[in-house]
């Protein structure tokens, strides 16, 4: 008797790691590719990433609702889909927002990121390995400077370990990788590294030939909703699964699904490597530019704000003692020497020295305007000034590649556009040149002027000036202050963003000058003096956001559809739930010749109980061959169970999660493994169907799931989706509808191997 | 004075004279000389030296010239030169503190004559007394000066080359300068003078010394000063991004000056701009009665223009970028280089010297040769020598002479190009280790010219005293050229297996030097030179070339790229697995862009060389018209090979 139950539990598959409560109920739950982590999504919309023993690492909420979530395949970063068609990128190490791109208008249902596998197919031609120069050349890029007054942490963005998410979200380390992401609308977004879009598609375009009623019908797609969207693993495929309308029969309601030709992303890997890296790091850099612009502004206003406070008050007195002049005129009589009129004495002793000290309330203003005066200077040296180098030279590289047309016309790598944008870079160099220039005569004549009018107080209030402590000035530069910044204001003007025709006067001698180096090759666009700081930038980003816009275009176009297959008809009543059919895709590498790989789509998914129907309860597993063959098989659950999920594990096997058997009050579920490919495939002829739905062709071929023989894992508690699995590591997370995770280890040969350690 | 430079007949006066013996005016003790001076009232300011120093060209030499040859209009321009010339140096740290009046002058005189006789081209001789000046600093502990000395020992180090100074620098570096080479002994003395005008809060001098050492990463493999146990680490490459993050805090002067306490600005120098101001109509008065918005925009500029920014920090930053263009020259980025050196130009140009002014217009120009065509640049150039007519020829005359020779090696106007040539090399000094750059340069241009004449072996022999000269001195980045330059002669002698190892060679140079463009030539050459081997080496060929081809295209020249087109397309005629004739784009696209290219160039030898190719491929493909077309311009350019010399080419009389 015990020798027998030893040897059950000897057989028991799939042991238990843990079974661990959860707070709210899991609503997705992914493993990361790489590493023993777990992301899932509550139904209040919290990320929650635990480790493998369960040791939680973060908590973030976004705030809205999230409707899908997948992993970097590097794990180093999650992209979340929202509600309001918003992707987000976190960080792994500690939730972060890396970055944010409103890609869709309406709920992002399901994300999809694959990467480039790095094998190199050997089709003869030579991949010349490129090499991003730019970290050779310059030191880290420089990171948007922080807003004064901000608590850190707030923005999300910038902290002390910012460093570690900048690298982050830089492209340059990652392999060449595609995120795919589908919102309810049946639109298809692609990114490169997520972050540089480079195709948009909208499956309704897709007229696809469809055998119907025995004959070829050009077929589209109506009101479809995605379910959802698979990469294959050479990047070639995508493989949707959606439900809609199939036109021009209204009737043909249901379930499809649709194979695209991305094989340009493969065929151009390198090239759209090369193109998105240069350019996400590039619109990385306009971001730094921009924030640096306005934190500038904003700092520089509120200085000249509370030197214009104090100082208007000069005039008014200047009124109230009668006198018609104005506080310039009365300055520049008391640098001359010839008097000091009662309303500037009044000023300068009575209103700015206000404290005992009669100089404290001078000293005050003088060191705001003159440290935000140093802060803008350090933000330019600091950031504004690297970026727009790195920007000038990363814009170089791509204008290079850009000439090579034979590889990258192909990917709408436009030369002109590029050479115009190139050319904006370096207009914006320049005026960064000018800007710097303009900021360290302001602050240098502000200093001095303060210099100026602290000598004066002491002396109108007599006091025993120390020569030595009061720092020198320059006469003549406290009129030249007087002249040209006391009541204008040149930093600003060129800061300024406005979009009222704020033109700069440039002389006659610089325009001479501009024009003369058009000849040796400088700018034809003679204006670009006359634009401040603030407008060359949007124009520079313009044409940057121009030229980045046609590789989109042109690939955008290269996506076609290459087959649609009606699965099954859904009522529409039930439409609401077609979103929800749990599915399972994955890709199988199977060797073809002596050394040829390909990779063979397994499709999985439960049919849904529709009333009509005669496949109660049925699991449809298919997968295309390499001729594009349709094989499928229908796997009939046997009664008292009911198939809750199921997901495609490694080497074929597909992991099902099944409620039940039903008894009268033990709440109870298991789990189990299939190996799929040694299921009796039927193929779906491609043709001379009498029903447009491909699985009504099956019903013959019902092969009935014998629990007996296979590996079953009984779980104590009634179970709901979804089930995560990691085929790397070989667990998988089950969640019960009592608010409870468990860990199952599906792999034994591992377990086995620690076992013997 | 006027007896000085009158002299004795037969006694020939030199700038060089002349200017030593103001020095000795200067800075002799009162009472020992009584020569005639006319300058009474400038001597008793001894910033006539300090004038002296920042004269590269000697302005105020020629007015006293002028002035002796009563010619007065020209010194009068001369001597306005003189003062634009020494306006950037207001605010000079020159100015010998009051309580070592006495003490400070003898180190002070022996820093200029040092600088000066760099000047006129006698470094081993400026060498030897800017030795003496860091000794009496030394001993007077005059840290200011000193820092200034070692600084201009660095300059001089760094701009002339030496190959041997063991026994010159003992006396200050004795525990050093035995066991190190001269680049390390550089570099220590670079390191050590920015720490001690760190120190000293000279924000100019360490300015200057930033960008002096980002010069020196530019070029120079930085190794470990000691090293002890194994060299695994060691990494033997140059690194850009010090040179970057150098040249950044060199332009960080802009914002720093006016910390610097012992600057003054010079009265009246504001004015002076000012007024120029007030001269022109836009700006009336100085508070206009009304201040509408026309005035208000007006003001910005007139207000730029008198920016109070000091000349001398203006200059020292305008030379980073300049810098900066150079160096993005040798990494190869075309862009940025170009785009560096406009802003120079747009930005720096009121401030800066002539001769820097020069250099940037010259990239300028050569950039628009290299990348446009012989048309435009000759426009350029043409502006830019009534630019600097009279400043400074010598800028912009090495650049003229180089478009000529490229244009005349192009042409196949080989007595043309050997002219040339050898006036380059009359522009340099004739004392050892002077004006390298164009010494080099015009050998270089020697060996191509003989190159081009099919004279192998003499090409071969210049190439190779070149190439001994440069490692003499230590040139490696020229010895990557040179090197390239003695793969090329094999490789037009047809003697590929010898080429390869040259090539091969130039290739780790410019790895470990970081000068991409030249990498990418380099793998050109040997593309080429394994094409010669024999169509079976098709296929690596073409991964080399396939390799270098975001360089080459994007940053490589209209000659560079053109080469490449057609190495490319010749690889695939040569490689039996593809086959021309049913897909002839493949190879007419690239020979297309080749084409476009030569013709902007004028370079025909090659041009018929593309055409010709052009032309095979379309009989192959069957589009015999084209095929004709093709044939025409083949022939159009070997007749024009030919006959170099046209009558009508108003290029010939530029010489």
């Amino acid at each position: 008797m015990e020798t027998d139950e030893e040897d059950v539990s000897r057989v028991v598959p799939f042991q238990l790691q843990f079974d661990k409560p959860v707070a709210s109920q899991i609503k997705i739950a992914e493993w990361n590719p790489e590493k023993d982590l777990l992301a899932m999504v509550t139904e209040d919309s919290k990320i929650l990433l635990h480790r493998f023993n369960w040791q939680r690492l973060w908590t973030i909420s976004p705030g809205r609702c999230i409707t899908s979530l997948c992993w970097r395949p590097d794990g180093k970063a999650i992209a979340i889909g929202l509600q309001d068609g918003t992707i987000s990128l976190h960080d792994v190490e500690n939730g972060k927002l890396l970055r944010s791109m409103k890609s869709h208008t309406v709920a992002v249902v399901c994300l999809n990121w694959d990467d480039d596998t790095g094998e190199e197919v050997s089709d003869g031609n030579f991949v010349p390995k490129y090499e991003d120069r730019t970290s050779r050349f310059f030191p880290p890029a420089p990171r948007a400077p922080r807003m004064p007054g901000l608590v850190p942490g707030e923005t999300g963005f910038m902290d002390e370990s910012e460093n570690l998410s900048q690298e982050l979200s830089n492209s340059s380390h990652q392999r060449f990788n595609i995120l795919c992401s589908a919102d309810k609308d049946g639109i298809i977004s692609f990114s490169i590294f997520g972050i540089f879009p480079i195709g948009k598609i909208d499956i309704h375009d897709f007229s696809v030939c469809c055998p119907l009623a025995n004959q070829q019908v050009d077929c589209k797609l109506l009101n479809a909703s995605i379910c959802k969207v698979v990469l294959s693993k050479d990047l070639c495929h995508l493989t949707v699964l959606c439900s809609g309308e199939l036109l021009p029969e209204h009737d043909l309601h249901g379930f499809h699904c649709l194979t695209l030709d991305t094989s340009i992303f493969y065929k151009r890997r390198n090239e759209l490597h090369q193109v998105a890296l240069q350019a996400s790091n590039i619109e990385d850099l306009t971001e730094v530019i921009r924030a640096s612009l306005s934190v500038m502004s904003k700092q520089w206003s509120d200085a000249m704000h509370t030197f214009h406070d104090k100082f208007d008050s000069l005039s008014s007195l200047i009124h109230d003692h009668g006198l018609d002049s104005t506080p310039q005129e009365e300055f520049l009589s008391l640098i001359g020497g010839a008097r000091t009129s009662p309303a500037v004495h009044q000023f300068l002793v009575n209103s700015l020295g206000e404290v005992v000290i009669a100089d404290q309330g001078l000293k005050r203003i003088s060191k705001l305007v003159c440290g935000a005066g140093k802060e803008l200077e350090v933000i330019v040296l600091e950031h504004l000034q690297p970026a727009a180098e790195m920007i000038g030279f990363r814009i170089g590289e791509l204008r290079g590649l850009s000439k090579w047309r034979s590889r990258y016309q192909g990917i709408g790598l436009d030369e002109t556009l590029i050479s115009n944008a190139t050319e904006k870079a370096s207009m914006l160099l320049i005026q960064v040149q000018r800007f710097m220039r303009v900021l360290s005569s302001s602050v240098q004549q502000f200093s001095n002027f303060f210099n100026w009018l602290h000598k004066c107080v002491k002396m109108l209030m007599s006091e025993p000036s120390d020569q030595q402590q009061l720092l020198a000035f320059n006469s003549e530069l406290v009129i030249l202050f007087l002249k040209y910044l006391y009541d204008q204001d040149p930093v600003r003007r060129l800061l300024e963003s406005t979009e009222v025709d704020n033109s700069i006067e440039v002389d006659l001698e610089t325009m001479e000058r501009v024009q003369e180096l058009a000849h040796f090759g400088g700018f034809t666009d003679f204006d670009y003096l006359r634009r401040t700081l603030a407008k060359e930038f949007q124009q520079m980003e313009s044409c940057f956001k121009e030229a980045f816009q046609m590789p989109f275009i042109t690939i955008s176009k290269k996506i076609l559809c290459q087959n649609l297959l009606p699965l099954f008809p859904i009522e529409s009543i039930s439409k609401s739930a077609s979103s929800s059919v749990p599915t399972s895709i994955s890709y199988y590498k199977e060797e073809m010749h002596s050394k040829q790989y390909s990779f063979v789509d397994y499709i999985s998914f439960i049919l849904p109980d529709e009333p009509s129907s005669q496949l109660a309860n049925c699991i449809v597993v298919m997968r295309c061959l390499m001729n594009n063959d349709l094989e499928a098989v229908l796997l009939f659950v046997p009664d008292g169970y009911h198939c809750i999920d199921l997901s495609l594990y490694k080497e074929c096997q597909l992991v099902l999660l099944l409620n039940g058997p039903s008894s009268e009050n033990m709440e109870k579920a298991c789990m189990t493994i299939v190996q799929a490919d040694d299921l009796p495939f039927a193929s779906i002829p491609s043709s001379e169907a009498s029903s447009p739905w491909k699985l009504h062709e099956l019903q013959d071929s019902i092969v009935y799931l014998q629990m007996d023989s296979l590996k079953v894992r009984e779980i104590p508690h009634s179970v709901i989706a979804p089930l995560a699995v990691s085929a790397s590591r070989g667990v998988a997370c089950v969640f019960a509808t009592r608010k409870r995770a468990l860990v199952y280890i599906l792999d034994e040969d591992e377990d086995e191997i620690s076992d013997a350690d | 004075m006027a007896s000085i430079v009158k002299g004795q007949s037969g006694f020939a006066m030199t700038p060089h004279k002349v200017s030593i013996c103001i020095l000795l005016q200067v800075y002799a003790p009162s009472g020992q000389l009584s020569v005639p001076f006319p300058f009474d009232s400038i001597s008793q300011h001894n910033r006539l030296a300090l004038f002296l120093i920042a004269l590269t060209k000697v302005h105020f030499l020629r007015y006293l010239n002028s002035l002796y040859h009563d010619d007065y209009p020209a010194a009068l321009e001369n001597l306005n030169r003189y003062f634009d010339y020494s306006a950037g140096m207001e605010g000079s740290d020159f100015v010998p503190p009051l309580s070592c009046i006495n003490n400070g002058r003898y180190e002070i005189a022996l820093l200029t004559l040092g600088m000066t006789h760099f000047h006129f081209g006698h470094p081993k001789l400026a060498l030897k007394v800017l030795t003496e000046a860091v000794r009496v600093c030394q001993m007077h502990s005059d840290d200011t000066c000193l820092a200034y000395t070692l600084t201009a020992i660095c300059n001089l180090l760094s701009e002339v080359g030496i190959s041997n100074i063991t026994g010159i620098m003992g006396a200050s570096d004795s525990h050093v300068s035995t066991s190190l080479s001269v680049q390390q002994q550089l570099f220590v003395l670079l390191r050590r003078s920015l720490k001690r005008a760190d120190s000293l809060k000279l924000k100019r001098l360490v300015a200057s010394s930033h960008l002096a050492l980002a010069k020196f990463d530019l070029k120079h493999v930085q190794r470990p000063l000691l090293s002890f146990g194994p060299k695994a680490s060691v990494q033997l490459r140059t690194c850009p991004t010090n040179v970057c993050k150098k040249i950044r805090l060199s332009s960080q002067l802009i914002h720093q000056y006016d910390n610097e306490s012992s600057v003054v600005t010079v009265d009246g120098a504001l004015s002076t701009s000012w007024l120029k101001n007030q001269r022109k109509p836009t700006t009336t008065l100085v508070f206009p009665p009304e201040s509408g918005p026309e005035s208000n925009c007006d003001a910005f500029y007139s207000w730029l223009q008198s920016s109070s920014v000091p000349g001398s920090v203006l200059q020292l930053v305008g030379s980073s970028y300049l810098v900066s263009a150079t160096s993005w020259e040798l990494y190869g980025s075309a862009s940025l280089a170009q785009s560096n050196a406009l802003l120079f130009a747009n930005c720096y140009a009121d401030s800066s010297s002539s001769a820097d002014l020069a250099l940037a217009y010259g990239k300028l120009i050569q950039h628009l040769a290299v990348y446009k065509g012989y048309k435009e640049a000759f426009v350029a150039l043409k502006i830019a020598e009534a630019k600097f007519l009279s400043v400074s020829k010598s800028g912009i005359l090495p650049v003229k002479l180089q478009l000529l020779h490229e244009r005349a090696l192009h042409r196949g106007h080989l007595k043309l190009a050997q002219q040339i040539c050898d006036e380059l090399g009359v522009l340099a000094s004739s004392v050892t280790g002077v004006d390298m750059e164009i010494k080099t340069e015009a050998s270089l241009r020697q060996a191509r010219t003989l190159l081009a004449a099919n004279q192998f072996s003499e090409a071969a022999s210049v190439a190779h005293s070149l190439f001994c000269k440069c490692y003499k001195f230590n040139m490696h980045v020229e010895n990557a050229t040179v090197l390239l330059l003695i793969a090329e002669i094999h490789k037009r002698s047809g003697n590929g297996v010898l080429g390869i190892p040259y090539a091969l060679a130039s290739l780790s140079f410019c790895e470990s030097f970081n000068l991409y463009l030249l990498r990418g030539a380099a793998t050109l050459t040997l593309a080429e030179l394994w094409l010669l081997l024999g169509p079976r080496h098709a296929k690596r060929a073409l991964n080399l070339i396939h390799s270098a081809f975001p360089i080459i295209l994007g940053q490589g020249g209209l000659e560079l790229q053109s080469r490449a087109h057609i190495a490319e397309a010749k690889c695939y005629l040569s490689d039996s697995s593809i086959s021309v004739s049913e897909d002839p784009d493949i190879v007419l696209d690239s020979l297309r862009q080749a084409c476009e290219g030569l013709e902007a160039l004028e370079y025909h030898e090659m041009a018929a060389e593309a055409y010709y190719l052009m032309a095979i491929v379309l009989d192959k493909a069957g589009q015999m018209e084209q095929r004709e077309e093709a044939a025409a311009r083949f022939k159009q350019h070997i007749t024009a090979l030919e006959n170099p010399i046209k009558p009508e080419d108003p290029l010939v009389n530029l010489l």
